[in-house]
């Protein structure tokens, strides 16, 4: 009685903030209510017993994603009002779209239904544990592809984004540590009246 | 009086995923809420993946969740770099004069 309780009051909450997402006019606030609906979604992970992924959901997506959007909302300038014109002729189709699914979901209720309870599983490792044992072994390959895919995200981000100026001067170690002393300081024998002549 | 079944999270999903795809749909101007639906979608597809793990009893499914994870930041992070820079070329962020990227 409690789960259900628990389940339908993030659930609520969950749906509420994500449609507040796409209809806030302020994209700031559209990224305060996504880190409400993850924070949401983190509970109901945690209340299905899947406390794993609903601490990195937190971690990864509040923490990191979140705050990423956060920064470049901030960091653009954006004007408001330009960008909210000419909705309404894509709400048929919105609407088409959500007709679809929403037989799906009639469908769902009221023909199918699963019998299967949480409470039935015993388990003898806890959540991390039981992740672990399979992460480390049978998806080792795919554990490494991920971290490549994170490393090309990072590579590509910076590429993208760096700015090159020739006007900002460089540290040339390789150009440095060749150079000798003939490139640097000429010694020059001055004989006494004539001065210093410049070749 | 009921329990809580896998049906609930999957309408949850399909709920999320309409409102996601709805967005898409409404906000075809605004590249920074285009990316936030896709965030909302994968994060659908994460609650129906760790959902249907938890009631199948089955542990792979969560470990697929967080490989979706892993996409979906870097999903984030190409995007907002492609549009950082696509704010600095054009000084607004309407997607529909993106196709003059290619020039």
């Amino acid at each position: 009685m409690f789960l259900v309780g628990s389940f339908f009051l993030f659930a609520a909450f969950l749906i509420t903030t994500c449609i507040f997402v796409i209809f806030s006019k302020n994209p700031v606030n559209s990224v305060l209510f996504l880190v409400l609906a993850f924070l949401n979604s983190t509970f109901l992970f945690i209340l299905i017993g899947a406390e794993f992924v609903g601490i990195i959901l937190a971690i990864v997506y509040i923490g990191a994603v979140a705050i990423l959007f956060l920064f470049v909302v901030m960091m653009l300038d954006i004007q408001i009002t330009t960008l909210m014109y000419n909705i309404k002729r894509y709400v048929p189709l919105a609407l088409l779209f959500a007709g679809i699914i929403l037989a799906e979901i009639i469908y769902l209720t009221v023909f199918k239904t699963s019998k299967i309870n949480i409470d039935t599983f015993i388990r003898s490792k806890n959540n991390t544990e039981q992740i672990g044992d399979v992460l480390y072994t049978k998806y080792f390959i795919d554990f490494q592809l991920s971290g490549i895919v994170l490393l090309l995200a990072m590579i590509g981000a910076i590429v993208l984004t760096h700015v090159y100026r020739p006007t900002i001067k460089r540290q040339n170690i390789d150009s440095q540590n060749s150079t000798t002393a003939k490139d640097r300081v000429q010694l020059v024998k001055i004989k006494s009246g004539e001065g210093i002549k410049d070749d | 009086m009921t329990s809580l079944t896998y049906n609930h999270f999957f309408i949850l999903y399909l709920i999320v995923f309409i409102i996601g795809c709805v967005g898409l749909f409404l906000n075809r101007r605004n590249m920074i809420l285009i990316l936030m639906c896709i965030e909302i979608i994968l994060l659908a597809a994460n609650i129906n993946f760790v959902s249907a793990s938890v009631f199948l009893n089955d542990i792979n499914g969560q470990v697929f969740s967080i490989f979706i994870l892993t996409i979906a930041a870097a999903e984030a992070a190409i995007g907002l770099a492609i549009l950082v820079i696509y704010f600095r070329n054009k000084g607004e962020i309407d997607i529909t004069q993106i196709n003059q990227l290619k020039d």
